[in-house]
């Protein structure tokens, strides 16, 4: 059986990641993002999903509580790793790349325009529509990863690391509005499962 | 075959879940007598069921008549889980006076919800102690924790996840046999549990009732012209099988800050209309929001289009979802944005705001596309009521809208 935690940052959706990875019949939890790295070692994790969460990311040395904690889980765990909203942010900030404050904020129904699949949005080009709730955004990607996705108003709104499995997405693929974002859990188990 | 079997959300199991949750209630139980706190909706019914399996008539269901419950109800829901297949004695409490009292001169949703909690334990408490029960078991489910946690909004029924020991401040213990469910997931263990429809799929009514869809300060007269415009809504959106759909009340006080004029602005250009046509004014009583996963208590936008604008741009979904989307994107204050369907000139100082979404889990909500004849209806019938002079239809998504206003 796959085993993928979840990484809990407070977000209101995190549980539904749960939901979602149990449906496709993987082992899953909410885990705290301060859990020793010995212990989630233990578990045999095949992956890391981390969920959205409150707080806000604008340098990596001004992160506080969860999304410090996640940040160090960012930089020591090798699995594969898909994360959502605020860390995606976090990635972002965390491999060198910038986070500020949107220009024009995006809450609820957003139309995603595919740039490359990137095999994490394969089948979802060339659009579809995601839910979002975000006040911050990536404004640069870091060095070794490409963008995916944008919409009308934010220019990232997916990205993925050149040659490891990590992936950002802004948006939310765990909520049931957005109709496509189980393709999106899909694609992220069969990397996952040539990774074992 | 014969009967039909369940059918299981995926990843979901009715019955090992059952198996498993009565296990645990026997084992925590101990042959001890536990309160359930019912309402009637299909959460605490269920969990009820779950621990009547559990428990037989160790359980003992009650009722508390808030006084925020919708006309008639109390007794309509003690009538109808007495009969079979619920078959359960509830005892009604009555408590109306004290809640009115506990959330009195109160004006602010958080405010209004944690008087509201501190009063329903404080009963739960009264009766735990006649009954000499040590657990008190309610029907909690995730969205409840996962928003009180986050800072979204208190839920009545949260305290150990927020930190309140219910043991050390009310002398019992609490049981969630529904903590890690959803909604659609509590509806298919009620189909499971042989739950009429009626039941099972019985439209959301939160815990503090209409307290949260009275906005702002509480009055018993709010509260009675509340009733009267929710059995008008109910009756005239029921056919339409949207998940949620309630009315609610708001005062006519608009905030006078000239800075909000540049909301018109806004709008009339989501809207392509002349100046002349778009009038936005923005309510001074607070309403509740999520962006970023954050709370957002904001302010509410009213956007009055003239009369024959009105006519063509109800109608026009993608069109309200632009004027939405701008003012929230441009304005951080604002969290949610509702058009007017109708007024009455030289009515009373009362608002109604008409809200129906659709939605599988309750955390997120699309705007449902109510026909506009629709709620032109409601709107005359609503505005019958003297104290009421406009009707408005809420066009905010859940995010940045909640989908309740407090």
């Amino acid at each position: 059986m796959t085993t993928i935690p979840v990484v809990y940052v407070k977000g209101q959706y995190n549980h539904l990641i749960v939901r979602n990875l149990k449906e496709l019949g993987v082992e899953s939890k909410l885990l705290s993002p301060s859990v020793p790295l010995e212990r989630l070692e233990s578990m045999n994790p095949d992956a890391l999903v981390m969920g959205g969460g409150p707080q806000s990311v604008r340098s990596p040395d001004q992160l506080t509580g969860e999304l410090a904690d996640a940040a160090q889980l960012i930089r020591q765990v090798k699995l594969p790793m898909l994360c959502i909203c605020v860390t995606h942010q976090l990635l972002a900030t965390a491999f060198g790349g910038v986070t500020e404050a949107a220009r024009k904020p995006e809450f609820g129904p957003v139309e995603i325009s595919v740039i490359d699949e990137g095999r994490i949005l394969e089948g979802l080009g060339p659009s579809f529509t995601a839910w979002e709730s975000h006040n911050d955004e990536v404004v640069k990607a870091p060095d070794g990863f490409h963008v995916l996705a944008k919409s009308n108003n934010c220019a990232i709104e997916a990205m993925r690391h050149d040659n490891r499995p990590i992936f950002g997405v802004q948006f939310h693929p765990e909520v049931s509005h957005t109709l496509k974002g189980v393709n999106l859990f899909k694609n992220f188990l069969r990397i996952v499962e040539e990774n074992k | 075959m014969g009967k039909r079997l369940s059918v299981a959300v995926q990843g979901f199991h009715p019955s090992s879940f059952l198996s498993e949750e009565t296990a645990r209630l026997r084992e925590l139980a101990q042959d001890k007598k536990v309160i359930s706190a019912v309402s009637g909706g299909v959460d605490s019914t269920v969990a009820t069921l779950v621990a009547r399996e559990a428990l037989g008539d160790k359980l003992l269901p009650i009722m508390i008549d808030t006084g925020f419950l919708r006309a008639g109800e109390p007794e309509r829901v003690k009538e109808r889980l007495a009969i079979s297949p619920t078959s359960l004695k509830v005892r009604l409490v009555h408590a109306s006076g004290r809640f009115l009292a506990s959330v009195k001169g109160e004006e602010t949703a958080e405010e209004k919800r944690k008087k509201f909690r501190e009063t329903f334990y404080q009963v739960l408490k009264e009766e735990a102690e006649k009954e000499g029960c040590e657990y008190i078991l309610q029907g909690t489910i995730a969205p409840d924790w996962i928003e009180t946690q986050g800072g979204i909004k208190t839920q009545h029924n949260i305290l150990e996840q927020v930190g309140i020991d219910p043991a050390t401040t009310y002398g019992f213990k609490i049981i969630e046999p529904l903590a890690d469910l959803y909604k659609d997931q509590v509806r298919t263990l009620g189909r499971h549990l042989n739950l009429p429809s009626e039941l099972s799929e019985r439209q959301p009514f939160p815990g503090p009732g209409l307290l949260v869809r009275c906005i702002g300060k509480v009055t018993k007269e709010k509260i009675r012209v509340l009733k009267e415009a929710t059995k008008i809504v109910e009756t005239s959106l029921a056919p339409f099988n949207y998940e949620q759909y309630f009315a609610a009340v708001i005062e006519n006080r608009f905030a006078k800050d000239s800075s909000l004029k540049a909301i018109s602005e806004t709008a009339r250009e989501a809207l392509g209309l002349p100046r002349s046509e778009v009038q936005v004014e923005v309510f001074e009583d607070r309403v509740t929001g999520v962006k970023g996963d954050q709370r957002c208590y904001g302010l509410l936008a009213g956007v009055k289009l003239s009369e024959e604008s009105r006519e063509t741009y109800g109608w026009l979904q993608d069109r309200l979802r632009q004027l939405q989307t701008g003012i929230v994107e441009q304005f951080p204050e604002v969290t949610r944005v509702a058009l007017l369907v109708k007024e009455r000139r030289g009515g009373g100082n009362m608002s109604i705001l008409v809200r129906a979404v659709s939605t599988r889990d309750f955390m997120t909500a699309a705007v449902s596309s109510v026909p506009w004849k629709i709620l032109k209806d409601i709107g005359q019938q609503v505005l019958r009521e003297e104290n009421v002079s406009r009707v408005y239809y809420d066009i905010t998504p859940k995010p940045p809208g909640t989908i309740e206003f407090e």
